[in-house]
């Protein structure tokens, strides 16, 4: 199989060129409740990003107001459905669906998950854990070379919250990231929020975590709210439910995050009990105000 | 090494044990956290089916419809990640599930709040020019045969029960109370413009449109109606498809 | 069926409905007094009150609720659906009774 290695991965922050990329600003998850208020008031905002899959649909509503929506914001599609972690072959049929969908709509971005959620012709609804070993970087690796050959451009691919670990694995997760970067020329989608709950839910230190991420491949950050668990020993186990405000805790990597990194294009998302559009919006200023003081400090190199 | 299928099938089947080869950084059970991923499959998959079948939910109560929900979705997981689809045969599912079978009109409003989904993301398609409808009236001995291609977004639904009465009480048209659910009804679900309506029309009209909507021809469409209620309507019927935008081919090559 | 019952739907009947269709249809929204009547007959539209019903999304996220196992065997239905009539009902008719009145 060819590689996608010649693809160069997506500017860094302010840097990368014209109309290709995401702006380093703030954009927000396309929610349909929120389509006429969009419209209506066209917010001054970076981006929307949606989830491919809930536009994999004919004709109707949903693609007549993306369609509008589109023309006057840059658009990241967000995959939840290609299951690039999945033991079988990649569901071509979805892929050539995807491809369709980034053909009618040219956004600036596409992303997916490094996890599985098909199985057996099964679609599980959500995004699940893999162990981290040579066997699935092999294949993580070659399912990421057939996406960018099919796609012909460059994918990010998002860290992921997990719950579990598996005794086999011989990569930390931040390693075995890097390894996938390297190899196939994709960029990182680095999830602020996942790198806190993973690192609650396994003991680790989130900043030395983001510190070992390939931070220079960063095409987008993700910014979302948690719900608090506790694991059968009592300890802390945060779950990913993109169903509240953007916690303190993860502002405060966030900053830290663009310490390192400059400004990168950032995404509040929201995907239970969805709020009115203006407190999205709110977020996203926020978000906005913090990227702004590290554009005027200037970008690293 | 297969992890993926242990894991799968420990997620839809709750009383399988949790996956072997799960470690935590505390040493605390996995099983613990594993079923935060169970929580995850199988309440997502109960809420997609809410969020398309809300009148069906408000008709049997949250816990019920959550527990039939959950047993279809352990055994009727999807197959696609288009989850807008999701359940299509969750109306058949609840036809043959016991503890149902005293609202025997709960699978038919199922089957109509499914087709209302189907309808709004059904491919967008422009109307026949009426001039093309009204030319061919100039050889009336052509219309027999006539064939016309229905809207994508178009469905029709007769029913045994008063499924449109149900679903409309549902939506502040109508009182329940006076809802007879043993009333034969035939739904038309169409989109019109980024809207999906729902109508109650004559059986004979539903057999009209549903048998043009298959791709047969006019006069047998007609045929089938009459049959059906000597009093059918045919300019009404047809009426009705013009003032829908609901005809959008005439005589459309067939695919072989 | 269809060889013998469609002996009985001539051409001429076809043009016939086709011609009153069209013009229906082709008259301005305000003069179409005759096609109030039609809706009358073919039931009022109705719109779902909430025009994101469009079925379930996908998400990225997880979910803070827990799947709770209830019994759905020993379940009795106990939503609106106690407010529908019974077979019994002496209130008599029904939807369909009504629609053939108005159409008479």
């Amino acid at each position: 199989m060819t590689t996608a290695r010649h693809f160069l991965p997506p500017g860094v922050g302010g840097s990368a060129p014209g109309a290709g990329t995401l702006p380093a600003r703030s954009g927000l998850g396309l929610k349909p409740e929120h389509f006429h208020s969009i419209l209506e008031t066209l917010p001054d905002l970076g981006f929307f990003e949606i989830h491919a899959e809930n536009y994999m649909v004919e004709g109707g509503p949903y693609h007549h107001y993306l369609t509008r929506i589109r023309s006057h914001y840059p658009l990241s599609i967000h995959g939840v459905g290609l299951s690039i972690g999945a033991e079988a072959g990649l569901d071509e049929t979805h892929l050539d669906r995807l491809a369709a969908l980034i053909k009618r709509y040219a956004p600036q971005s596409f992303s997916e998950h490094l996890a599985w959620s098909s199985h057996g012709g099964v679609f599980l609804n959500d995004l699940l854990p893999l162990p981290y070993h040579a066997e699935t970087l092999h294949r993580v690796c070659a399912h990421i070379d057939r996406v960018q050959e099919r796609l012909q451009r460059p994918m990010l691919l998002e860290n992921p919250a997990t719950y579990v670990e598996f005794a086999d694995s011989t990569f930390g997760e931040a390693d075995f990231i890097s390894e996938v970067v390297r190899r196939t020329g994709c960029g990182l989608l680095l999830d602020v929020s996942n790198v806190h709950v993973s690192c609650v839910n396994h003991g680790r230190d989130p900043r030395a975590f983001i510190a070992a991420l390939p931070l220079a491949a960063t095409g987008q950050i993700h910014l979302a709210g948690f719900a608090r668990d506790v694991d059968a020993a009592g300890d802390p186990l945060l779950i990913d439910s993109h169903g509240a405000p953007v916690a303190d805790e993860v502002w405060r990597l966030y900053r830290c995050a663009l310490e390192m990194l400059g400004p990168v294009p950032t995404l509040i998302e929201r995907d239970n009990d969805v709020p009115a559009f203006p407190v999205l919006l709110a977020e996203a200023r926020k978000a906005e105000a913090m990227l702004s003081t590290f554009a005027e400090a200037g970008e690293p190199a | 090494m297969n992890v993926q299928t242990p894991f799968a099938a420990a997620l839809l089947d709750p009383a399988r044990p949790c996956p072997d080869g799960l470690v935590t950084w505390n040493g605390s059970d996995p099983a613990r956290r594993f079923q935060v991923y169970r929580n995850n499959v199988i309440v997502s998959l109960v809420d997609a089916l809410a969020d398309t079948f809300a009148v069906t939910q408000q008709l049997v109560g949250d816990e019920f419809f959550r527990a039939m929900a959950r047993l279809y979705a352990c055994a009727h997981p999807p197959r696609s990640p288009v989850l807008a689809l999701y359940g299509g045969d969750f109306p058949a599912f609840i036809e043959g599930f016991p503890p149902a079978a005293g609202l025997p009109y709960l699978a038919d409003v199922a089957r109509l709040e499914y087709l209302r989904v189907v309808a709004y993301h059904a491919a967008d398609a422009s109307p026949v020019d009426p001039t093309a409808l009204a030319a061919l009236l100039t050889d009336e001995s052509a219309l027999p045969a006539l064939r016309m291609r229905l809207h994508p977004a178009l469905a029709v639904l007769p029913s045994d029960a008063a499924v449109v009465s149900l679903w409309a009480a549902h939506q502040g048209v109508g009182a329940l109370e006076e809802v007879i659910p043993e009333v034969p009804e035939t739904a038309l679900i169409l989109r019109q413009g980024l809207e999906v309506d729902v109508r109650q029309i004559p059986a004979a009209a539903g057999a009209f449109i549903a048998t043009l909507g298959a791709g047969l021809p006019l006069g047998q469409a007609a045929a089938r109606a009459t049959a059906l209620d000597g009093g059918f309507d045919l300019a009404g019927a047809l009426g009705l498809l013009l003032q829908s935008s609901a005809i959008t081919a005439l005589n459309p090559v067939l695919p072989q | 069926m269809n060889a013998i019952t469609s002996k009985s739907i001539t051409a001429a009947s076809l043009a016939l409905a086709l011609g009153a269709a069209l013009t229906v249809a082709a008259a301005p929204a305000a003069a179409q007094d005759k096609m109030a009547d039609k809706e009358k007959c073919y039931g009022v539209a109705m719109k779902g009150k909430n025009d994101c019903r469009a079925g379930a999304g996908t998400t990225c996220a997880g979910t803070s609720k827990v799947d709770y196992q209830g019994n759905a065997w020993n379940l009795v239905p106990k939503g609106s659906c106690v407010k529908t009539a019974s077979p019994t009902s002496p209130t008599g008719f029904g939807q369909l009774a009504e629609f053939k009145e108005k159409k008479a």
